[in-house]
């Protein structure tokens, strides 16, 4: 067997071996390869930045452990962006594997900003019914969630005093890894209620919400882990936050992991050709 | 004609008193008053506040409200019982107040009106597909193009009993409510008979306990049919779990182990479609996937020998079965996408047409066509 | 009467679902409201006969002796462990199974099951994206020009690599798929039509 028909055959370890490598390199040895700030998540940053002090950003963390290394940041990052400019910030999830996810973030950045909970923050934690979740949110709160992920009855917290149904949030971001997601609080919380959406979606289904983009039916979209680099860089570039940003770190690793699958591509057709050549 | 006056009057007034409608929402359920309001004037006015009143004539504050907003949904009214609102603009210390609102009750809807075009729609394909298969039932041939996919199921069984190797069927990640996992229980029939035939081994592994019970009467079914009830395993149809990547890990896990000779995967899939496919071409099978998850499918094809793209999913049982009132309702479903490209292209016909002054009517047509 | 009640319920809870679409009044919502929570009951007792199944196909890999045998010891002891401290400790958060088993265990595994995903690519797509024929080159292509536009390489070798990632997204890619989903509605629309008349009965195991 020739060179050429050697290379057609590799040895499927050998690619896992090289992705392996220069994924983790720019991981511990950051290249900087530098992100821009693409319009989309820009649309959703400047709705963010246009809720006033005082007022609620809503987040549904539709996500799972297994997004996590894509989603995740996208929420840190909304919130570090609300704290920063007082804004309240709402948490409620449509998946069940997404409940610890956002009980970590409450936990872990409401502190950084002195934020504390039930006044600034509240996670109203997960419940069954995508549809009657958010039909019932936009009636009334309190009917659908009478406590909070950690057991509070929602009357004993300040901040629901004065958010009591969707009418009262400015802007919502939904981050979906699929279904249900981003969709269903378009087709119930914007369509019924008027509810502004912006959504945070995994790489591979960004493609489904460029219809709702082009409509104007979602305001913004932060695309996967490119989205989330975009929307660290922009809340960094505004100095309201100065934390290490997991996404643009991640991103180096991710564009050398394009690069690889490019170059085994390219390896594979010249291996192709010139062996269907000698072939012949 | 009592609100056009009342606009043309008040219309030159610099503070003067907004002018506020009320209704029933439509459509809906009950329990809900849409209020519709104009400003009038040419101050913009600080703030807006909006009352409602009951028939004893005594209103009280329903909401305080930005002078950019235009309406308002009052869902917290009971059905049947008469409101009054009226409207009052914020000049610094002044408040000028509308007109109330005539007496306005909410009542719930029998018929979404909304959803008429849906509905005329839905009785449209629902005619077609059932005067195609009359038109089966009589007899008639219906041609049916070559689907690759499915013309290698026989192939695909026939070497697993060669190689004397299991068939690993994945009804997909979906519940029972999804259509394709139906029409995946569907093909799972039709490939249990030829599995019965043969004597090969089907092995299902099921994500969803639902679809779990029904496939194992579905595998029994199909065995008894093909005069083998005593080769029917129970064993080999079974309940992994309902974690996703758990699944995953269960089947690739089955896969490594058991070196199947066929992989099928066919129903809903997720992100999970491609750890499936790779793991089991690695193995060496013979991979026939199909689903109508539109993100998937370029895994599958990526991996798999052939795929069954969206509606050839559905198609298939017909197709395998060759049953005709089956093969009847496949010419409806393409009558029906003629239909919807007819629509589509007059449709933009229309759209562009409508942006010709004089000609604006015809966006009222277009809009039949929003569904809600 | 084995095959006739089941194709009965299906006729009648079909068309009463759809008119139900159609009707917004409050005793029609209340009866989808009330389907709703008996497919959730007539889930949990499935998933007591799918909890049955595993038990008993993990019992039997392990008395028979079939390869990987060792793995069912895992399985079988995860599931108790796991419904003991469910069961024990609740689901509340700060009880073991959020603590120890969501954070610690299921998280990471997700994780990894899902980071497989990269490598499976790279190697599927080496062995695939091969330009045997004009559409596959035209497709490979596409695929060149969109993993280099998603990535701030892209950008830094042409500024509008990424614009044009963007279009072939959101234009052809956009196109294709929607075709496809026209087919994919059509196709599921006649697929319930057929189940609700009773002209598929495979999910019955078939026959008339």
């Amino acid at each position: 067997m020739g060179f050429w028909e050697r290379l057609l055959k590799i040895d499927r370890k050998i690619i896992f071996i090289v992705m392996a490598v220069l994924v983790l390199f720019p991981l511990l040895k950051p290249l900087g390869l530098g992100v821009g700030s693409g319009p989309r998540a820009k649309a959703v940053f400047d709705a963010v930045d246009s809720i006033p002090p005082g007022k609620t950003l809503l987040i549904s963390v539709d996500f799972d452990p297994a997004s996590m290394p894509e989603l995740y940041p996208m929420l840190v990052a909304l919130m570090r962006h609300a704290f920063a400019r007082d804004v309240r910030v709402l948490l409620c999830g449509l998946w069940i594997t997404g409940a610890g996810l956002a009980d970590k973030a409450v936990t872990e950045i409401a502190p950084e900003y002195g934020k504390e909970y039930g006044r600034d923050v509240v996670y109203l934690g997960w419940k069954a019914g995508v549809d009657a979740v958010i039909l019932g949110m936009g009636e009334n709160i309190k009917n659908v969630f009478s406590v909070d992920y950690y057991g509070h009855p929602l009357d004993s917290l300040p901040m629901m005093q004065e958010v009591t149904r969707l009418r009262d949030i400015p802007f919502m971001v939904a981050i979906s890894a699929g279904t249900p997601g981003f969709s269903d609080w378009l087709l119930y919380g914007h369509s019924r209620y008027g509810l502004r959406v912006g959504a945070g979606v995994t790489a591979v289904s960004a493609a489904d919400a460029y219809p709702y983009l082009q409509t104007g039916q979602l305001t913004g979209l932060l695309a996967g882990m490119k989205g989330a680099a975009e929307y660290e860089v922009l809340v960094q570039r505004h100095n309201y936050s100065k934390a290490y940003m997991p996404a643009v770190a991640a991103m180096d690793s991710q564009s050398l992991a394009h690069i690889v699958i490019l170059v085994l591509v390219v390896i594979g057709n010249i291996a192709f050709f010139v062996t269907r050549k000698r072939g012949r | 004609m009592g609100v056009i006056t009342l606009l043309l009057t008040l219309v030159l007034n610099q503070a003067s008193p907004p002018v506020i409608l009320a209704r029933d929402t439509p459509d809906d359920a009950g329990k809900s008053i849409t209020i519709r309001w104009q400003l009038t004037g040419e101050e913009v006015p600080e703030g807006l506040i909006l009352e409602r009143g009951d028939t004893t004539g005594c209103f009280q504050v329903l909401g305080v409200l930005s002078s950019t907003e235009t309406g308002f949904v009052d869902e917290d009214v009971c059905d049947g019982v008469g409101y009054y609102y009226r409207l009052g603009a914020v000049f610094g210390a002044d408040t000028v107040w509308s007109e109330p609102t005539p007496l306005v009750k909410s009542a719930p809807q029998w018929f979404n009106r909304a959803r008429l075009n849906i509905l005329i729609a839905m009785l449209v394909f629902f005619a077609l597909v059932i005067y195609f298969i009359e038109h089966a039932k009589a007899g008639r041939y219906l041609f049916i193009r070559r689907i690759a996919g499915l013309d290698a199921v026989d192939e695909a069984v026939g070497r697993a009993t060669e190689m004397g190797k299991p068939i690993v069927y994945v009804p997909g990640l979906g519940s029972v409510a999804d259509i394709a996992t139906i029409a995946s229980l569907n093909i799972m029939g039709e490939v249990a008979k030829k599995t019965a035939q043969y004597d090969s081994a089907l092995l299902v592994p099921n994500r969803d306990p639902i679809v779990y019970t029904v496939a194992r009467e579905v595998v029994k079914e199909a065995y008894t049919r093909a005069g083998r009830p005593d080769a029917f395993r129970p064993d080999n149809i079974f309940y992994v779990t309902s974690e996703q990547f758990a699944y995953a890990a269960a089947v690739d896990g089955l896969m490594v182990r058991e070196k199947p000779a066929t992989n099928f995967f066919l129903g809903t899939f997720w992100a999970e479609s491609l750890i499936l496919a790779e793991t089991g071409a690695t193995t060496g099978a013979i991979q026939i996937a199909g689903t109508d998850s539109v993100f998937q499918l370029p895994f599958f094809i990526t991996a798999c020998d052939y795929t069954l793209i969206g509606e050839e999913l559905y198609a298939a049982s017909a197709y395998l079965s060759r049953e005709p009132l089956l093969l009847g309702s496949l010419k409806g479903q393409d009558f029906g996408k003629l239909l919807i490209l007819v629509v589509i292209v007059l449709s933009s016909i229309l759209l562009l047409l409508s942006r010709i002054s004089g000609l604006q009517f015809l966006s009222a047509i277009i809009k039949f066509f929003n569904v809600s | 009467m084995r095959r006739t009640l089941p194709l009965a319920i299906c006729l009648i809870m079909g068309i009463v679902m759809m008119v139900q679409f159609f009707v917004p009044h409050p005793i029609s919502v209340g009866f989808y409201d009330l389907t709703t929570k008996w497919i959730r009951i007539v889930s949990a007792f499935a998933l007591v006969l799918g909890v049955g199944s595993l038990i008993l196909y993990h019992i039997d890999r392990l008395q028979r002796k079939r390869p990987g045998w060792a793995y069912s010891i895992v399985t079988l002891i995860a599931l108790v462990g796991t419904a003991i401290t469910g069961l024990g400790w609740g689901v509340k958060p700060g009880a073991p199974l959020q603590e120890i088993i969501f954070k610690n265990i299921l998280v990471p595994l997700n994780a990894s099951m899902f980071a497989i995903l990269a490598f499976y690519m790279a190697s599927a797509a080496y062995r695939a994206f091969r330009a045997r024929t004009k559409e596959a080159a035209l497709l490979l292509i596409a695929a060149f020009l969109v993993m280099l536009g998603m990535v701030p390489v892209g950008a830094a070798i042409w500024g509008k690599l990424p614009d044009v990632a963007e279009w072939i997204l959101s234009v052809p890619n956009m196109a294709a798929k929607r075709a496809i989903l026209f087919g994919v509605a059509l196709g599921a629309i006649a697929t319930s039509l057929k189940v609700i008349l009773g002209i598929e009965r495979g999910w019955l195991g078939g026959g008339k």
